[in-house]
């Protein structure tokens, strides 16, 4: 029967309307994971030189030991951001003569192939050959390996488990949260409580007494069962839809009732933002994006460089990141709002309205950025225009030509639907353009003239921004057709 | 004379052409529908009703001929926006709104505010069978019949002269259905509205409708004013199909 599963679920890949795009997006995806598990295996390889020049004064399994339950922790917090739960559609099967315990353990075994479970093995192996197993030999090694793979795959199913009972109810993440945050302050700000010093504890028993890791499998076991018994009674949930029970109520946005039928779409918009999933997690890791900054302005005297790209980052990121894939977000109901009343020019200005509302909201966030000089703040102000200015023109020049449905109720993290050429080519003159700018003034040792002239392109193309929305206008009339068609293709 | 004859149609269609792959779609020489008609549209599926809606409302771009609405090309202007509604599927709904968001957001594109709407919404109760307003919930958790009421309702709000209805009996309830057909048989005698709905159910179509167009493989093949003997001429076409 899993085999029929698999062969089904490679059948809908390969005849989904969409597979040449997805065959592709999988290599890059592949690459990238690649490169990622290859640096995984370089500071494997170095392990035991990295944990010498960090803890000097202890012997290197005491460092290993006591750092291993943290990595864990951080391996889980990973998953929880980042692991899909496995998507077998299972509603087609449930009204079948299939026993649930086939699909549940279809779904639990195919959900085991992810990097996430390459990697802690991965990154442990090389060291416990080369340190662990001259000292403590096979006993001690298989004892250790036998104890991570326990750990890892304890982390991957209560991960699962976690995420499906966040799914029916938030406040489970909030419990899950809770109890991290209380841990990690104990340990860091009260001292009443170790983790390195529990960790260090555990495996210097395991070393002591190889046959305790048969705990730590058990430990999988147990959450293995927790969570099929938790499939099992609620397999006729999964996958359809959630059954937030929560009373929806309707909002106003008074703020944006004075701009007219523009401001009604930008509120639509904000609405949107705010009740998915996969728009929401754009918002959060936009003000992740807040703390840039503080990689590059901490070294003494950086150069204005950094300033203009960070600048141009923090202030600019809701219309980088959110704009790349206008209008698929309203992919759903775009064939609503052709039909509807709404003018082009109300649509397009609730999209600059929507650019300006967060712009100005990044940039005073990082005003606190002005601790570093207030030339940072100048720069920044200076970016923020050029957003204003070129930016919204460009991701709206892009979006006419961006024809990719997308559903907003999956997460952002590593989902690349929607991603395609347009968004690839958009980065480029994003990326470049006020370097273009900048670059020749700096060479000829007018620094100062460069910045002048990118905040000077940023106000003339705000102050004519009516004439390119015009252009774009007509554009979008032209392409409306071919951008429809593309979001009815699910 | 022949211009006042003229200035009664208010939707015109003609050599309207529509293929994918090399198969042909919609294939319409000429298409009149007067002012306060109302249409029934039948046809088996892939006849093309839903491609022939998208074109009269513009979201398909025909590979030739036109659809005139008041005389205008639907596809060069947007004045049919301010008197045209329909609702052809979910992708019409903005599935994050509450219903209540959503109607104002309608009534809104048409001037109406929202104690306006609210008191409109009232002549809905019976339809709406308690199921759609104040009950907290998003567009997109509603079922898919609840969802075909907030369409249907969203483009009745908006008092239009034309209203495009594509199977708007397929998902909803036997009371819903009657309360349906009546409030669209009333909007084509007494409000003089031009009603276009499109259905599987001959019943319901030749109990509204006074003119039945007959779709086969993009044709219209038959276009027949309703009489008592249109259901058994209908059902005897599609029984000799099958």
């Amino acid at each position: 029967m899993t085999l029929t599963f698999l062969i089904h679920q490679s059948k809908a890949f390969w005849r989904s309307k969409n597979t040449g795009k997805s065959i592709a997006m999988r290599i890059v995806m592949g690459i990238l994971i690649l490169y990622l598990l290859l640096n995984v295996l370089v500071v494997a390889f170095f392990m035991d030189r990295i944990l010498e020049k960090t803890y000097p004064n202890q012997e290197i399994i005491q460092s290993f030991n006591s750092l291993l339950l943290y990595y864990f922790l951080i391996d889980l917090l990973m998953r929880f951001q980042m692991q899909e739960l496995p998507t077998l559609a299972v509603r087609p099967y449930l009204h079948l003569r299939i026993n649930k315990n086939q699909l549940i353990n279809y779904l639990s075994l195919t959900s085991l192939g992810t990097a996430f479970n390459l990697t802690p093995l991965l990154l442990t192996l090389p060291f416990l050959i080369k340190i662990i197993l001259p000292e403590h030999g096979p006993a001690g090694i298989s004892a250790y390996i036998i104890a991570i793979i326990g750990l890892t795959l304890t982390n991957h199913f209560f991960s699962l488990w976690l995420k499906r009972k966040v799914n029916l109810n938030a406040v489970w993440m909030l419990i899950f949260f809770g109890t991290l945050i209380l841990f990690v302050s104990l340990d860091f700000y009260f001292n009443l409580f170790s983790i390195s010093a529990l960790s260090a504890r555990i495996f210097n028993s395991l070393i002591a007494a190889p046959l305790y890791c048969i705990i730590f499998l058990l430990a999988a076991g147990i959450i293995y069962l927790i969570n099929y018994r938790y499939l099992k009674s609620n397999l006729y949930l999964e996958e359809l839809h959630s059954a937030d029970v929560s009373h929806k109520s309707s909002t106003e946005i008074p703020f944006l009732g004075r701009f007219g039928m523009a401001g009604d779409l930008a509120a639509n918009e904000l609405k949107l933002i705010l009740r998915n999933k996969r728009p929401r997690s754009v918002i959060t890791m936009s003000l992740f994006f807040m703390f840039y900054g503080l990689i590059f302005y901490n070294r003494p005297d950086f150069s204005a460089y950094p300033i203009i790209f960070c600048g141009m980052f923090m202030t600019g990121i809701f219309i980088i990141n959110y704009g790349q894939f206008m209008f698929s977000w309203q992919s759903a109901h775009f064939d609503g709002i052709l039909v509807s009343k709404v003018r082009a020019k109300d649509f397009f200005k609730a999209k600059f309205l929507l650019f300006t509302m967060f712009s100005t909201l990044s940039f005073l966030l990082t005003i606190p950025y002005v601790y570093f000089g207030w030339r940072v703040l100048v720069i920044h102000f200076i970016m923020f225009t050029w957003n204003l200015g070129v930016n919204t023109l460009l991701v709206l020049f892009f979006a006419n030509r961006n024809y990719r449905r997308i559903d907003l109720s999956k997460g952002a993290a590593f989902n690349w639907e929607g991603v395609g050429a347009s968004q690839w080519i958009l980065s480029i003159p994003l990326l470049l353009g006020p370097f273009i700018i900048y670059l020749p003034f700096n060479l000829l040792d007018y620094p100062e003239a460069g910045l002048a002239t990118i905040g000077l392109i940023g106000l003339l193309f705000i102050l004519s921004r009516e004439f390119w929305m015009n252009k774009l206008i007509l554009q979008f009339q032209e392409k409306r057709y071919t951008i429809a068609e593309g979001f009815r293709n699910e | 004379m022949l211009k006042d004859l003229e200035m009664n149609n208010m939707i015109e269609i003609k050599n309207l052409k529509k293929g994918y792959n090399g198969v042909t779609v919609v294939n319409i020489p000429q298409l009149n529908i007067k002012k306060g008609e109302s249409i029934g549209l039948v046809g088996n599926n892939g006849a093309g009703k839903t491609t022939l809606f998208r074109m009269m409302l513009d979201l398909i771009r025909p590979d030739a001929g036109e659809v005139l609405s008041k005389e205008k090309n639907v596809a060069d202007n947007e004045e049919w926006k301010d008197y045209t509604a329909s609702y052809l599927d979910e992708g019409f709904l903005i599935d994050y709104l509450t219903p209540e968001e959503y109607f104002h957001f309608i009534g809104g594109l048409h001037n109406k505010n929202k104690a306006q709407i609210d008191s409109e919404l009232v002549q809905f109760t019976e339809f709406f069978n308690g199921e759609i307003l104040k009950k907290g919930k998003y567009i997109r958790d509603l079922s898919k019949g609840n969802q075909t009421k907030v369409g249907v309702a969203a483009s009745l709000i908006q008092n239009p002269q034309v209203l495009m209805l594509d199977e708007p009996f397929a998902n909803i309830d036997p009371s819903t259905q009657i309360r349906l057909k009546n409030i669209v048989k009333e909007l084509s005698r007494e409000k003089q509205i031009t009603t276009i709905v499109s259905s599987h159910d001959l019943n319901h179509v030749t109990e509204v409708c006074d003119r039945i167009l007959l779709m086969e493989k993009g044709k219209i093949i038959k276009d027949i004013a309703t009489n008592s003997n249109t259901l058994q001429e209908l059902e005897q076409y599609f029984s000799v199909l099958s």
